[in-house]
């Protein structure tokens, strides 16, 4: 039986019941594994041991990056060629277009959402949006299937955002949220030092003591361990994993902050972090949409483009998957207000690296953008292709503590032929 | 099926009481300055007059100074809540019942009483939602009044820290969230205000929840019509929620297939959602397809053509042509006067078309029909109607146990049965304290919902006043209720504590924005209204949205003037909620208002670099925060080390903390003082209501 299944038992536990009930001594920062690693059981091609996953917030517009047509539905947007024949991209992929090679564009993706937050949820938990639930991202899963990879650093953060949950998983699982990659964990910095913090703390140590004497709880017992786990990690090096200050090509992938959350991802995974989500806004284009892509677009190609060039020089990119992901395309007719609006009908994601077959097209619209020709994929499928790269077991039924099964994907079909 | 075995209804129970508490036996005393003395109730101050009610039913006025002072003491304090003899009484036949089990179970009775220090930071904790300050505290401590403690109890639940605190708990609860859920800035900040309203007038929460269960209009013309709108485009979860929240049971499982445990079918699933079934949430706006390009807006409660014909004199006398693109706030305010609550007979609930369960055909309409108890009276009522008084009638136990029990968990930190959304009639029937929930039900239903009286009978139990049980019990367990268990504060708890730390009380009274400038907004009923009025609407929304202030900080006397309320320092129950952008808030783990009862209890390590770093801290504890400032009134270092303790953990401390803090000081001075209060406030009591 499930462990959680087997913890909460027949008479359903409320969520909360069942956190509070749970191992405490954990939030991903440098604690023990909540649950025991399991035989890691290899699911598909499992080459991707890590993932960044690059999330456009807003809507990407498909036609002036990934998807370009012919025509009026172009704007002044024009088409460039790749290294790859078949592959065409908006001018603005300068970059990106010399290594289409290591590419694999899926052009036929669409959703029934065609409002930001729905989008966005389904995009990135695998799930359609309810009140009664909120479903866990790809790192809390991931490590709840395969376990916790690394001792000290947490097994997955995002960046660009300041909160973050496990959804209906152990609070344990939720990434670090990094909402600044310049500023990297917040509050690490001491107010005193020296001689000074450790009067503090050796005070604080005697009086936490008394407490946890009187009072038998796992509440105060696990704030004495974080306490203990705060110190080790403000003394520890792996904090560095999240100082991007001294990395000597910072400047390559673009000052912005999705630039300089790439660079962050980067570095977290090559110290061990698995799941980095990178999340960027500024797609939503209602608004001048010639003006909005000549900024976001050429930061998005500097960003994507040094990030593979760079994984790959380190040798990452076999093991790390890397994904641009977003909720919506955009109108092929462009509106009154030369901005394009929400399209779900049909738009464009993009994978690479991780055992991905680069220089594939997979998937096609119509001559103007508008409507999905062949092999459509949903938002559930995108994220099963992510598992199935990972090697996560697609049909692990795990249960809610409300008793309710859920799967990584929700049941989406992986679109194994990317793989190489 | 799934009927209690044992509740009566309240009219029968009213005679059940008078049996439990015959005045003669309950009734406070009152004694005079020559010495008689008279067993009645309370009525009321009027002039210089007391007014009681005796024995035997007739009423008497007595001058106020023929009474002694304690007496003239207790009546001040009662006027403002009203008398105290059922309350007390009903306090100690819950004691009794709860130490008849306690022998039971190999207890010989409840914890040791919880020493007077213990019960300050508690109760203001656990009543006012923050610790008490370092002149509250003293005040009580050195108070001799005998009763000062129901004195205490009385005085905080009657303060508005009481309402702000007990917010945050329905907050969490009813999810209440200004903007989840919504896209152009359609927002519930009136309804989240009149939450706050209500909590304020302590209005009985059975009246609170046929309000919402039955309100029309859009969120300026009707607050409480934020409930139904707040789940708009998924409507079985907002039944599944209304299942969860008001009859503490989780169904969302039977709207795929029957209940695996209980004996519910998916049948019944609809056909109890099926009295909300006709209820419309948007009028006309259809939130994925307008975003696309494709919906169609319409206004169902305003005129044949009212849209057309305001934008006709909107172009020839403003000269502005509403359909231009560039005019997109006038969709936005029309979108937003259409999420709108209102009863449409042409709508049904229909069973999905890959229905299996049973109880029903795929595709089939769904008759209302109540899930459990008792069938819903449904004539001369709308379905809505129906439902909220079958749920709030008396031989619903139900509806009363839910909130009790609730009421219950939030005094003792353990619910009588659990988990406290959802629980099934076996888990009712085996709970560990049978009588005792009994009891507090009917209590329920005596006080009438009267959550402020029932809560002040839970404050007034020798059990609760009990130290917390040092030991944590077992979930699964049997709780005897020897006392409270130990738990940490709610996120709001320790927002609240720390506001109260830099502001000092006054933080209780402060004000954030209140919702009035958009309720005022979409204040307009359309089938009345002429075009300049309704132009003087749109006026404001279109010029607040382009200055993009947004609503959420705004507020108004209830007219289209809006006033900016960007004060951030404020009480958790008067910031824009969710508070996601107060990291503390957001760290210690206030809920993000998307499930209920989402509240999170853990710690983490965020929190406690928070604590030990943030900017915060050095507001709390540095050379120029108040706890340091204020030790400057005591001379000898021993003082200020107890100044420090009872600022921030509201107890004396052990003579070994004292040496130590007293160390620190005669070394190092302020530093020494400040270091100290970083101590206290990074040590895990800091942070545990006990």
């Amino acid at each position: 039986m499930d462990h959680i299944a087997s913890l909460a038992g027949k008479d359903s536990l409320s969520r909360r019941y069942f956190m509070e009930m749970s191992a405490k001594l954990s939030l991903g920062v440098g604690l023990s594994v909540p649950f025991l690693p399991r035989q890691l059981k290899a699911q598909g091609t499992g080459k991707a041991k890590n993932l960044i996953y690059i999330y456009l917030s807003g809507g990407m517009t498909h036609l002036d990056t990934f998807d370009p047509k012919r025509g009026d539905v172009m704007g002044n947007t024009e088409t460039i060629d790749t290294n790859v024949d078949n592959m065409k991209m908006g001018q603005h992929l300068t970059k990106l277009s010399k290594q289409a090679d290591k590419l694999a564009v899926i052009n036929s993706m669409f959703s029934t959402n065609g409002a930001h937050e729905q989008g966005q949820y389904i995009m990135r938990t695998g799930y359609e949006k309810r009140a009664t639930i909120v479903h866990p991202t790809i790192g809390p899963w991931a490590e709840r299937l395969l376990g916790k990879q690394g001792e000290v650093l947490p097994d997955s953060v995002v960046i660009g955002q300041s909160t973050s949950n496990a959804g209906f998983m152990d609070p344990s699982l939720s990434p670090l949220p990094i909402a600044d990659p310049g500023g990297g964990v917040p509050n690490t910095q001491l107010i005193v030092e020296g001689d000074r913090f450790n009067r503090r703390m050796e005070m604080a140590q005697k009086l936490g003591q008394q407490f946890t004497e009187k009072f038998k709880y796992s509440g105060p017992d696990s704030y004495v361990e974080y306490y203990k786990q705060a110190n080790r990690l403000l003394k520890s090096d792996e904090l560095s994993a999240f100082d991007i200050s001294g990395e000597s090509n910072a400047s390559d992938y673009g000052n912005g902050r999705l630039g300089q959350g790439c660079l962050l991802a980067r570095k977290l995974v090559e110290n061990g972090v698995r799941v980095v989500e990178v999340v960027s806004g500024g797609w939503d284009m209602h608004v001048d949409v010639e003006g909005s892509t000549a900024t976001r677009i050429p930061e998005l190609d500097t960003a994507v483009a040094t990030l593979l060039a760079d994984l790959e020089s380190r040798g990452l990119l076999e093991t790390t998957l890397v994904a641009i992901g977003t909720e919506f395309g955009r109108t092929p007719d462009i509106n009154m207000n030369s901005g394009r609006d929400h399209f779900p009908a049909a738009y464009s994601c993009v994978l690479a690296g991780g055992g991905i077959k680069g220089g594939t097209v997979y998937g096609e619209t119509d001559g103007q953008g508008k409507k999905v020709k062949s092999n459509p994929v949903t938002p559930e499928d995108f994220i099963a292709t992510i598992g199935y790269g990972m090697g996560l077991n697609l049909e692990e039924t795990i249960y809610s503590p409300t008793q309710r099964p859920f799967v990584f994907g929700n049941h989406g079909k992986a679109v194994t032929s990317l793989f190489g | 099926m799934n009927k209690l075995p044992c509740l009566k209804p309240v009219r029968i129970l009213v005679i059940l009481l008078a049996g439990i508490f015959t005045l003669s036996a309950q009734a406070r005393t009152w004694t005079s300055t020559d010495g008689k003395s008279m067993q009645a109730i309370f009525l009321g101050i009027e002039g210089d007059n007391f007014k009681f009610k005796m024995q035997n039913g007739s009423e008497i006025i007595v001058p106020s100074d023929r009474f002694i002072k304690a007496d003239q003491e207790a009546a001040e304090r009662l006027d403002l809540i009203g008398d105290d003899s059922y309350t007390l009484a009903s306090a100690r036949q819950i004691d009794t019942l709860l130490a008849q089990n306690l022998k039971k179970n190999g207890f010989s009775s409840f914890n040791d009483p919880l020493p007077d220090d213990l019960f300050v930071r508690r109760v203001y904790l656990d009543i006012i939602g923050r610790i008490p300050t370092k002149e509250e505290f003293l005040r009580f401590a050195e108070s001799a009044r005998e009763d000062k403690r129901q004195a205490l109890i009385d005085e905080l639940l009657i303060s508005p820290g009481y309402a702000s605190h007990l917010f945050n708990y329905f907050a969490d609860m009813y999810r209440l969230n200004a903007s989840e859920a919504f896209v152009n800035g359609i927002r519930m900040d009136p309804y989240i205000q009149w939450w706050r309203d209500q909590l304020a007038a302590n209005t009985p929460y059975h009246e609170i929840v046929t309000e919402m269960l039955t309100a029309t209009g859009n969120v300026g013309q009707n607050p409480a019509s934020g409930f139904l709108l707040r789940d708009t485009g998924m409507e079985f979860d907002a039944f599944a929620n209304f299942g969860q929240v008001m009859l503490g049971i989780d169904i969302s499982c039977a709207q795929c297939h029957d209940h695996p445990f209980d004996e519910w079918t998916q049948g019944d699933f609809y056909d109890m959602a099926a009295f909300f079934g006709n209820t419309q949430r948007s009028l006309g706006y259809r939130p994925s397809s307008a975003m696309m390009g494709g919906g169609r807006i319409e206004m169902p409660n305003a005129p044949e053509g009212w849209k057309k014909q305001f934008e006709d004199y909107a172009s020839s006398e403003h000269g502005i042509n509403m359909r231009d693109q560039a005019d997109r706030q006038f969709r936005y305010f029309v979108q937003a006067l259409g999420w709108n609550v209102a009863d449409n007979e042409a709508l049904e609930t229909v069973l999905p078309h890959d229905f299996r369960g049973s109880g029903g055909k795929p595709n089939e309409v769904a008759k209302p029909k109540t899930l459990i108890g008792a069938a819903a009276k449904t004539g001369g009522k709308t379905r809505r109607e129906a439902v909220a008084d079958w749920l709030t009638a008396p031989d619903n136990p139900r509806f009363s146990i839910v909130i009790a029990n609730r009421m219950w968990d939030r005094a003792f930190g353990r619910p009588l049965v659990g988990p406290i959304n959802d629980f099934s009639d076996s888990s009712i029937r085996g709970a560990a304290q049978p009588e005792v929930l009994k009891f507090v039900t009917r209590e329920m239903q005596r006080v009438n919902y009267d959550l402020r009286e029932f809560m002040r009978i839970l404050y007034n139990t020798r059990a609760y006043q009990s130290i917390a049980t040092a030991e944590e019990p077992d979930w699964g367990d049997d709780y005897a209720f020897q006392g409270p268990v130990l738990r940490r504060m709610r996120a709001e708890q320790a927002w609240d504590s720390m506001m109260l730390l830099q502001h000092g009380p006054e933080i209780d009274e402060k004000k954030g924005a209140d919702g009035s400038f958009y309720k005022a907004l979409l204040d307009i009923d359309l089938s009345e209204a002429s075009n300049e009025e309704v132009w003087e609407h749109f006026q404001a929304w279109d010029s607040t949205s382009r200055n993009r202030m947004g609503f959420a900080v705004l507020a108004s006397e209830g007219n289209m003037t809006p006033t900016i309320v960007d004060d951030k320092e404020l009480r958790a129950s008067e910031l824009p909620q969710p508070f996601t952008n107060a990291s503390m808030l957001d760290t210690f783990g206030q809920s993000d208002r998307i499930i209920t009862d989402d509240h999170n209890f853990d710690g983490s390590v965020p929190q406690v670099l928070a604590l030990m770093n943030g900017p915060v801290t050095e507001r709390l504890t540095g050379l120029s925060s108040k706890v340091v400032v204020d030790m400057e009134e005591y001379d000898g270092p021993d003082d200020k080390v107890r100044g420090v303790f009872f600022t921030l953990l509201n107890r004396f401390p052990t003579k070994e903390e004292l040496a130590l803090g007293t160390g620190m000081i005669e070394d190092f001075g302020d530093d020494g003082i400040s270091d100290l209060a970083w101590s206290l406030i990074n040590s895990p009591e800091f942070l545990f209501v006990q």
